[in-house]
């Protein structure tokens, strides 16, 4: 059996993401594995997980701390060269998805991203033309870099083990991470932990029964929805680029918000589609909802027939007034 | 500040297409890959908007577009690309679908990059993609940036502006709709752009008339290119299968489908 | 490099296209073999600036699928592999097939009601299957055994990436063209529908189509010549099917159709390589009924046995519509002028008698461009007079002049009526056009409503289909054709599915939102009086609807459906609409 790291980093307060022990699941199925963290209060965290590993590293300190491409792809490097393992397993975070694939490239190997399933003999699954088709393929290229999806993997209890050897790692950079950027609280329509992810499609600013656009109204409808149930908010492609060219839009819809074809492809338990006749929720940003229904006027819909498990056909305008009063 | 920008961009697929693939006897392909038609990558297309809107603001600089793909397949998508802006192409004529091997395309891109005459790593900022939408891996930018010796990178960037000292103030999309916010020195750098912010440029028939003056002997001469078709092994390459049973609901009150939502999202 | 946007300011160039299709590609490919040893007049030093303006989103989109003899294609390309092109084969076996009416819903005459009685009672010794008898010859006229079955759309593309790695020709998608370029009562070029640019050229070759913006607006320049009328118009809609599995006919089959879904309508089926069918309809506009609809027909078409035995499990791939101008040599408009050239269907090059027009199209455009290489090499400018002696005359002593004529008069009878149609079509193509029948002082044109149904519904019946589709802003043929015996159609999700889902899963239809409308009422309250709305009934992407927020059902255009086929401005017998030069539309490269 090959040699297997799992790679991790943790968040800027020193934990680490959910997304780690589904990594640690994911790798223990496969076979034995060392442990490497990466980032603020590393070592610690590393312990606090380590109880399966065979050896135990991390890169931690200040500069380390940080989410960033130099600093991140050197610490993973220099784990990766003291584990010297062939495959290496790491959460496909965007701090990851950023600084692995140039650690493959510096150590000469290869790498997987958005990998949602790996068979024991490390044959591995991911999507491929915008979530369309799934390909089931391995490599022999080594050090192999598999990043997994985050939500792709059932998760293991978190198992203090034995403490992690820290690794010194000197490395230049210009860059320096000044923040974040946040929407305020009460604008907050993007929540990746949601239960519900509440898809809005361009049906939303055209023409209604009475031959008028009603967009306030639908900015109202839908931001009551999406904050009262606290749900996530995603969009069709058209609706999104319509905001771009400065049409009658909803306000608070930004490319962050896109799902399907040219945007995320979130994991939510349950998805409500509305408005989005023809568009590619229902096809391809839905891929990896549980349980979904669509609000939509046309019964026969090819878009939401045989992809939503409930379709009601009705005004998406009418529903979602009587949503709001339940709610 | 002048720089030298470099935008690598692929094709897709014109996104209304079905797809579906097949398998050739150099491995997985789409079926009828010939005749779909294609476009300029869209995130890629982003990179390129970005690129012009930050040589319009830096004067002196220039951007050439770094493209691989079946020449003629190229030469087709510049005709609407070309339109839109002025820049200068490097075609690699290769096979450009989404199951070729990222590692390979990522050297064919450096070796094009550090052999255009006159680059200077100093000034230079490589744009990209933050995935393609063929791939959908996001790894290529990185490893073209890893092979010119680059290693201040940032993937799924929205925003860049340059401060008055010539600093990089870049804005990476990060988890939970947030953006991170990182001040790079100068350049070199690499730019993988998730959608910007800019919309696509409207045709300009003069930019294209004069691009083309240019690119079409870039496209007649355009290097060949393989890649390793035995980097990855595929086992198999499949639609999803999932058709689901949908339950219609319909000729039922607003408030009756309300109720059953409402009591569904609570469950 | 300079990366300021360019100024707006005219384009020069020699030689300016608008429209890439067969004649355009015909054009191009002759042009471009010829001009390497040529300066340019307008930019002297280089060979001839050469540019071609096509408004659909890419040069493969939103054409149709054909079978074509491809002589002159051939004489282009003597060594043409089709195997290089996808969905091109060469024609193996070819059948014209009268379909039976399986549901007794269409309009047959009594006399042919009669004789499908007769083949009925001898189906066993005519061989009829399916309800289809293959008539056991094809006529002559009719015949493309020698030639090839393409999808036009990737033919164009496969011609156009040939002509573009030349170097010497642009071909611009996306880019529509709204007008010529009139200067002192010449054409010095075109001008472009996005931001107004003029790109003035020496020569304007005018490819767009029987529905393009410049042409028309040059017929109504410079006139139609004496006797010449373009008032013979057919929508052609197709899809494309990924035949089941099982389903082994060899490619290059052919059937020609007629008889079903109405008398009036033919209808083909080609299969190309790969296992993937072309199959669709044309709805003439000699069909008097004023809710024609080619879609509801083509769903019908599709399921008649005949068709269905190898169609039922497929999946549609691909979906589109277009006009086709069918009034052949009579709707020649002036071939050439000071400064323009005229080519391909828009020049009415398409044989009505063969059912042939690609071919025919490419040729023109090789013509053209062989008189425009002689001009250039003889130093002489792209008059009215030197494009007459090199292109005009080229056109008058070649085959298509000669097939044109025969073809003029072949379907006068159809203005009488199905019988006489089909008479008039064996006349003509068995007497080489010496015989036909003649064409009545009035044309037919679509009745009303209630003349139309006499005998199938009664007056109060079609009031209140109306009242009822006016309150839901319905088209009226769907509850018509119900009411009169049609079979509803049964969506199976692959291919019969919804209007919207056809635009949607075949067609890819997609509009750019930075142009105007592109149909637009010229005079709403001319709708007011308008009973039958022929304009929202024929629509091919249902883009003109009845608009509930207008008032007294008037019709709404949606740009987004709009799939650019042209049917809404030969179908308004008000002539009250304007199709004005837009991109978007298809984006099916395979129709």
């Amino acid at each position: 059996m090959e040699k297997i790291l799992v790679l991790l980093h943790t968040t800027d307060e020193g934990a680490l993401p959910k997304a780690a022990l589904e990594t640690i699941a994911a790798a223990a199925v496969i076979g034995a594995y060392d442990l490497g963290v990466i980032g603020a209060n590393a070592a610690a965290a590393a312990q606090s997980v380590s109880a399966g590993a065979a050896a135990v590293f991390a890169v931690e300190g200040e500069q380390f701390a940080q989410s960033r491409y130099a600093t991140d792809a050197a610490a993973a490097e220099a784990i990766a060269k003291a584990s010297g393992a062939a495959v290496i397993f790491a959460t496909g975070t965007m701090r990851f998805n950023r600084a692995l694939p140039g650690v493959a490239c510096r150590l000469n190997g290869a790498c997987e991203t958005h990998i949602v399933a790996i068979e024991p003999d490390l044959k591995v699954h991911r999507w491929y033309y915008r979530q369309r088709m799934e390909a089931t393929l391995s490599r022999a290229a080594r050090p192999w870099i598999l990043l997994l999806e985050p939500g792709a993997f059932e998760s293991a209890p978190a198992a203090p083990g034995a403490a992690a050897t820290p690794i010194a790692v000197t490395v230049e950079t210009r860059t320096t991470v000044t923040g974040y950027h946040a929407p305020n609280a009460d604008q907050q329509t993007i929540r990746p932990d949601a239960q519900l992810l509440l898809v809005a499609g361009a049906g939303w600013t055209k023409k209604q029964k009475d031959g008028a656009t009603h967009t306030p109204e639908a900015a109202g409808l839908i931001l009551n929805f999406v904050q009262k149930t606290q749900s996530s908010l995603g969009s069709s492609k058209s609706l999104v680029d319509l905001s771009g060219e400065g049409q009658s839009v909803l306000p608070f819809l930004s490319h962050l918000h896109q799902v399907g074809q040219t945007g995320s492809s979130p994991r939510h338990r349950k998805g409500l589609a509305t408005c989005c006749h023809g568009e590619e929720p229902h096809v391809v940003g839905w891929r990896f909802i549980n349980d979904r229904r669509a609000i939509n006027l046309d019964a026969a819909c090819g878009w939401s027939r045989g992809k939503a498990d409930v379709l009601y056909v009705a005004d998406s305008f009418e529903v979602m007034r009587e949503l709001e009063k339940l709610l | 500040m002048a720089y030298q920008i470099i935008v690598c961009g692929g094709l897709a697929p014109d996104p209304l297409q079905t797809l579906e693939p097949v398998t050739t006897p150099t491995g997985p392909g789409l079926k009828n890959e010939l005749m779909l038609p294609n476009v300029f990558d869209p995130w890629a297309g982003h990179a390129l908007y970005e690129a012009a809107n930050l040589a319009k603001n830096q004067p002196g600089s220039t951007i050439k577009v770094v493209s691989l793909g079946p020449k003629a397949k190229l030469q087709q998508v510049m005709m609407t690309v070309a339109q839109k802006l002025p820049f200068e192409l490097i075609a690699l004529d290769g096979p450009g679908g989404g199951f070729t091997d990222a590692v390979s395309v990522s050297k064919a891109l450096a070796d094009a990059i550090a052999a255009i005459p006159g680059f200077d790593k100093s000034q230079a900022l490589i744009f990209g993609g933050w995935e393609s939408a063929t791939r959908g891996a996001g790894v290529v930018m990185q490893m073209v940036g890893e092979r010119l010796g680059i290693t201040e990178q940032f993937l799924a960037v929205d925003e860049l502006t340059v401060d008055p000292d010539g600093a990089l103030v870049i804005k990476e999309r990060v988890e939970g709709g947030k953006h991170q916010i990182s001040k790079c020195a100068a350049a070199p750098a690499v730019l993988a752009w998730a959608t910007g912010s800019l919309p696509e440029p409207p045709n300009h028939p003069q930019t294209g008339m004069a691009n083309m003056r240019v690119m079409m002997p870039a496209l007649q001469k355009a290097k060949p290119t393989a890649l390793d078709p035995a980097a990855i092994a595929y086992a198999q390459v499949a639609l999803p299968a999932v058709t689901r049973q949908t339950r219609i609901v319909k000729d039922v009150p607003a408030a009756d489908i309300a109720a059953e939502i409402a009591a569904w999202i609570k469950q | 490099m300079n990366t300021d946007p360019i100024e707006q300011k005219p384009l020069d160039a020699d030689i300016v296209c608008v429209g890439f299709g067969p004649a355009t590609g015909g054009f191009l490919t002759t042009l471009t073999r010829g001009l390497e040893t040529i300066d340019s007049r307008a930019m002297p030093g280089l060979p001839p600036q050469v540019l071609c303006y096509e408004r659909a989103d890419d040069i493969s989109f939103g054409v149709s699928g054909v079978v074509t003899r491809a002589r002159a294609i051939k004489a282009s390309f003597p060594d043409l592999d089709t195997t290089e092109i996808p969905m091109a084969a060469p024609v193996r076996d070819e059948k014209l097939v009268y379909l039976l009416d399986p549901h007794g819903a269409t309009r047959r005459p009594a006399l042919m009601q009669f004789a499908d009685k007769v083949i009925e009672a001898l189906s066993g010794l005519l061989r009829v299957e399916h309800q289809g008898f293959a008539v056991p010859f094809c006529p002559d006229f009719l015949h493309k055994k020698d030639g090839f079955i393409f999808s036009l759309g990737q033919f164009n593309q496969w011609v156009g990436q040939q002509v573009m790695m030349t170097g010497l020709a642009q071909i611009w998608p996306s880019t529509p063209v709204s007008e010529p370029l009139i200067e002192n009562g010449k054409v010095a070029g075109v001008v472009l529908a996005a931001d107004g640019t003029e790109v003035r050229a020496e020569l304007t070759v005018v490819g767009d189509g029987p529905i393009g913006p410049v042409g028309r607006r040059l017929d109504e320049i410079v006139g139609m010549p004496e006797g010449h009328k373009r008032d013979e118009w057919a929508v052609g809609m197709k899809m494309v099917v990924d035949l089941p599995e099982g389903v082994d006919l060899p490619e290059g089959t052919v059937f020609h159709t007629l008889g079903y879904p109405e008398p009036e309508i033919f209808g083909f089926f080609y299969v190309h390589p790969g296992r993937v069918a072309s199959v669709g309809i044309f709805v003439p506009s000699w069909l008097e009924s004023p809710v024609r609809t080619a879609y509801r027909y083509l769903q019908h078409f599709v399921q008649h046995p005949y068709i269905w035995r190898y169609l039922k499990g497929g999946r549609m791939r691909s979906w589109g519509a277009k006009s086709l101008l069918e009034s052949g040599r009579r709707g020649e408009p002036q071939l050439a002028g000071d400064g323009f050239a005229r080519i391909g269907e828009g020049s009415g090059s398409t044989n009505v008698l063969t059912g042939s027009g690609v071919d025919e199209a490419w040729l023109t455009g090789v013509q053209l461009a062989e008189g425009v290489l002689e001009l250039y090499r003889e130093g002489l400018p792209f008059t009215k007079e030197n494009l007459e002696a090199r292109y005009v005359a080229r056109r008058r002593k070649s085959w298509l002049e000669a097939e044109g004529q025969i073809a003029e008069k072949a379907r006068n009878g159809f203005q009488r009526g199905v019988l006489q149609g089909f008479l008039g079509m064996g006349l003509a193509g068995m007497t080489s056009g010496s015989l036909s029948v003649p064409r009545p002082a009035k044309d037919k044109t679509p009745g009303r409503l209630e003349d139309f149904y006499i005998g199938r519904l009664t007056r109060s019946q079609i009031d209140t289909i109306r009242l009822r589709c006016e309150l839901e802003s319905e088209p009226l043929h769907d509850a018509l054709m119900d009411a009169c015996g049609w079979p509803k159609i049964e969506y199976d999700g692959q291919i019969l599915v919804s209007h919207q889902d056809a635009l949607l899963m075949g067609g890819k239809v997609q509009a750019p939102s930075e142009f105007p409308d592109h149909v637009v009422i010229r005079n709403e309250h001319v709708c007011d009086d308008c009973g039958e709305k022929m304009c929202i009934e024929i629509c091919s992407g249902e883009a003109l609807h009845i608009a509930a927020e207008k008032p007294a059902g008037r019709p709404g255009f949606d740009r987004e459906k709009c799939v650019h086929c042209g049917a809404c401005l030969w179908n308004c017998v008000h002539e009250n609409i304007d199709f004005c030069a837009a991109p978007g539309g298809l984006h099916s490269a395979e129709n």
